[in-house]
């Protein structure tokens, strides 16, 4: 064995218990572009992959959503035994490389940085990771198709769902939840710039809000308590408290044992409500107003995102009007006997009916979101303000995208009589909802909303067809865990 | 002479008790069997396979009937009729542009409950001036429930294309109480484009054909088929020569108008029609407008106290 002059260039760190504190910055792969050429840096990453091919050792170092090829070859400044080191280090360490940064002829097609690699000073491990990956990153981000083609792998959801930290760090997965972190501050962004305040509500109450069936129960001391089914109640009772304009952000439980990939138990919901003037339009130019400037938003700043998830999950861009596109029941219900469907005139919309407007709409005024006013009254909760002019229908309102429903909203009904009257007529208990019926009693301005849930806002937005792909640790009949 | 017998193993009637479970098949070799096999060994013809030739026979006999149709007309286009002379076609009574009624059943499909919405996708850097002003007919004519959009392809628009269709009519929120609706969409398009019923209409491209199309909503054609080909011909002459030609077609085009408006005060006589609307929009358009002849201008003039292009002019920069 011969005499390694490069010892003191690479080694495994002991562990950073925060012993000293070095004056050094560190690069992140994001920013390494040309105008770097010839500097001499640090950066700290992840190993995605690491090849020796003789005397070289190629290693491609990955952060978030950004990749760099490294290259370690035997020479003046590294010994056969460091690339041999390097050439051993296991997948996913975290690593920190001295380098410098040098400009490449041809682009490398497979890594995010493709004008420039880093040539390997010193290479030292911070923290290693385990050999054996339960799942590896490359089958993570590996589109469908092309897996089934070349005859490698792709991973299944239930293994990405069960092995979640790992899951996560693929540049799909920090490309998905950037944005809906985007979607997020977009939400309330636009909102406040409304006017609106943001208020948060109590998740543990007392009476169902929406109906009995599909509520979580929890032990409250002596006696048993829900889980909330929406904030509908108290964003109302904030209307009546004189608050105008209300937004809240908060988790929403609903024990529903609906395995479809569009539900989940627990979810992110964004709800809206705002007292209005006149007619409760006002309410929906708003809401609309709220997702349009969402939509901008995201296609103006999340480009990357965007693309990033395409590579993996190829969909159509989002397409959109503004102001958004407004038709009403009765429109759809023609559109959809015309295109051959028999149904009445005041049936709900079942599912593949619902897909099948959302196509026609698009085929014809070629948007991914619309509104579609005055449902039938017959299918509307208790709640809902019937329309002035015709008893049968309802001011209602559902929104789509991507064919698929993401608002239910309407006009409350802000009269206690009334509200007593249509609770009867629905055969509700009104012992359970007397706090909800009192708080009209003392004046209470007209007033509508309807709420979204993020995670499925952010599965249409993207074209993707599961909703867990857009859940961090999604929960569902069937998971409880990570 | 009697042959040798042999005495029978098994009585020639035992009795076989077939068994229940298995399935049947009807026996072929029992008497007076009447399946298409045996008609056909006779030489009959399966009913079946006649029924197709005949089917057959029908298809071919239509197709030379429809060929005998089609090179008739040939004939009756390629050749002009010596016997017909243009000048002796009597000229119908002129019918004012705005005067007859047109059904929108008739012409644009039974309603069936939803508001029977045009939707046009324009360029917005391509406006399309005539479509503004054949709008501001229809809302003469008809309720109309007018809309524009901007489509998420393009990033933003002047002001004065949003307000192009006038300001938002105060029952637009009940899109029950209009008879028709027209929806102007702003989108990065190549050429514009005209949707209404994607069920049974293809798509109509082309600013003049969409003029046209909005036309039949106000007036029939003309009667006259000379001038319906004037009509046609002045269209095109707009959007080919002036619009999409170069100066020296420009030109050109400005002088035929001048002299077709030294006869008349309209392009096709007395009455002012489409043919109008589309010149006039691409005059304008191009620009220039005071360098125009003498005749055009005056026509131009005319144009604008009709009161019809009023919403043409903010757009013009």
């Amino acid at each position: 064995v011969c005499f390694d002059f490069a010892k003191d260039r690479y080694g495994i760190c002991p562990m950073v218990q925060s012993q000293q504190k070095l004056d050094r910055a560190l690069v992140r792969v994001q920013d390494l572009t040309p105008e770097k050429a010839e500097q001499q840096i640090w950066v700290r990453a992840r190993i995605h992959t690491s090849r020796a091919k003789g005397k070289q050792c190629f290693l491609v170092l990955r952060h978030q959503q950004f990749t760099v090829q490294a290259l370690l070859a035997v020479g003046e400044r590294a010994s056969k035994q460091m690339v041999k080191f390097a050439a051993n280090l296991t997948k996913e360490s975290i690593i920190d490389v001295e380098a410098v940064v040098k400009k490449v002829e041809q682009k490398i097609e497979s890594c995010s940085q493709q004008d420039v690699e880093l040539h390997v000073e010193r290479i030292f491990v911070i923290s290693q990771s385990e050999a054996r990956l339960p799942l590896q990153l490359e089958d993570a981000v590996r589109p469908e198709g092309e897996g089934d083609e070349e005859g490698r792998a792709t991973v299944n959801q239930d293994t990405r769902l069960d092995n979640r930290v790992i899951d996560l760090r693929t540049t799909t997965s920090q490309a998905i939840f950037r944005l809906q972190s985007g979607v997020c501050q977009l939400f309330r962004d636009t909102l406040i710039n409304k006017g609106f305040v943001e208020i948060q509500t109590p998740k543990i109450i007392s009476a169902a809000s929406e109906g009995g069936a599909n509520v979580f129960t929890v032990s409250y001391f002596k006696t048993s308590a829900y889980l909330a089914q929406s904030p509908q109640l108290y964003k109302q009772m904030c209307i009546c408290a004189d608050f105008d304009k209300v937004f809240c952000v908060g988790p929403v439980f609903r024990a529903e044992d609906s395995n479809t990939h569009r539900h989940l138990t627990e979810f992110v919901g964004l709800d809206i409500e705002m007292a209005f003037n006149y007619h409760y339009h006002e309410v929906i130019d708003s809401i609309t107003d709220t997702m349009v400037q969402i939509f901008k938003g995201l296609r103006d700043r999340f480009q990357t995102e965007i693309q990033t998830v395409n590579k993996q999950y190829p969909s159509e861009p989002f397409k959109f009007l503004e102001p958004t596109l407004r038709l009403e029941y009765k429109e759809a219900v023609a559109m959809l006997k015309a295109a051959g469907v028999e149904m009445g005139d005041e049936e709900d919309l079942s599912t593949p009916n619902e897909k099948l407007l959302g196509r026609l709409v698009k085929e014809k005024y070629d948007t991914d979101f619309y509104v579609l006013d005055k449902y039938p009254l017959a299918v509307r909760p208790f709640y809902t303000m019937p329309d002035p002019n015709n008893p049968k229908y309802s001011n209602s309102y559902d929104m789509f995208m991507r064919g698929e429903e993401i608002l239910s909203g309407a006009q409350r009904i802000h009269d206690a009589q009334l509200l007593t009257e249509r609770a009867m007529h629905h055969s509700i208990d009104l012992e359970k909802i007397k706090a909800y019926i009192d708080s009209f009693r003392y004046g209470a301005p007209p007033h509508a909303g309807g709420g979204i849930g993020l995670e499925r806002v952010t599965m249409l937005y993207l074209g993707l067809h599961n909703v867990r792909q857009t859940s961090m640790f999604p929960r569902d009949p069937k998971r409880l865990t990570p | 002479m009697p042959m040798y017998k042999v005495k029978p193993v098994s009585p020639a009637d035992i009795k076989i008790d077939l068994p229940t479970c298995m399935y049947k098949l009807p026996n072929i070799h029992a008497q007076g069997m009447n399946c298409g096999e045996h008609a056909l060994q006779n030489g009959e013809v399966d009913p079946a396979l006649k029924a197709l030739e005949e089917r057959q026979d029908e298809v071919l006999r239509r197709l030379y009937e429809l060929k005998a149709t089609v090179d008739g007309l040939a004939k009756t286009v390629t050749t002009p009729d010596a016997d017909l002379d243009a000048s002796t076609l009597s000229r119908g009574p002129a019918e004012s542009v705005f005067r007859a009624t047109a059904d929108l059943d008739s012409l644009l499909g039974k309603d069936l409950g939803a508001l029977r919405d045009i939707v046009i996708n324009a360029n917005p850097a391509h406006p399309p001036l005539s479509l503004l002003v054949l709008h501001a007919l229809l809302c003469q004519r008809y309720q109309v429930l007018s809309s524009v959009h901007v489509h998420s392809s393009v990033s933003a628009v002047p002001p004065p294309l949003l307000s192009c269709l006038g300001p938002r009519h105060i029952d637009s929120y009940a899109r029950q109480r209009f008879q028709l609706g027209f929806t102007l969409i702003w989108k990065d398009v190549s050429k514009l484009q005209m949707k209404f019923n994607t069920q049974s209409m293809y798509p109509i491209e082309g600013e003049a054909n969409v003029a046209r199309f909005l036309f039949r909503l106000l007036s029939a054609e003309p009667q006259d088929p000379v001038l319906a080909t004037q009509m046609d011909c002045w269209i095109d002459t707009a959007v080919f020569q002036l619009a999409e030609g170069g100066s020296k077609e420009r030109a050109v085009t400005l002088r035929s108008l001048n002299s077709a408006l030294g006869r008349s005060p309209w392009l096709l006589g007395q009455e002012f029609s489409l043919a109008d609307i589309v010149c006039a929009c691409c005059v304008l358009r191009a620009g220039q407008t005071t360098s125009a002849p003498a005749n055009v201008q005056r026509w131009l003039q005319s144009c604008q106290n009709l009161g019809h292009f009023d919403c043409v002019y903010p757009l013009l920069q």
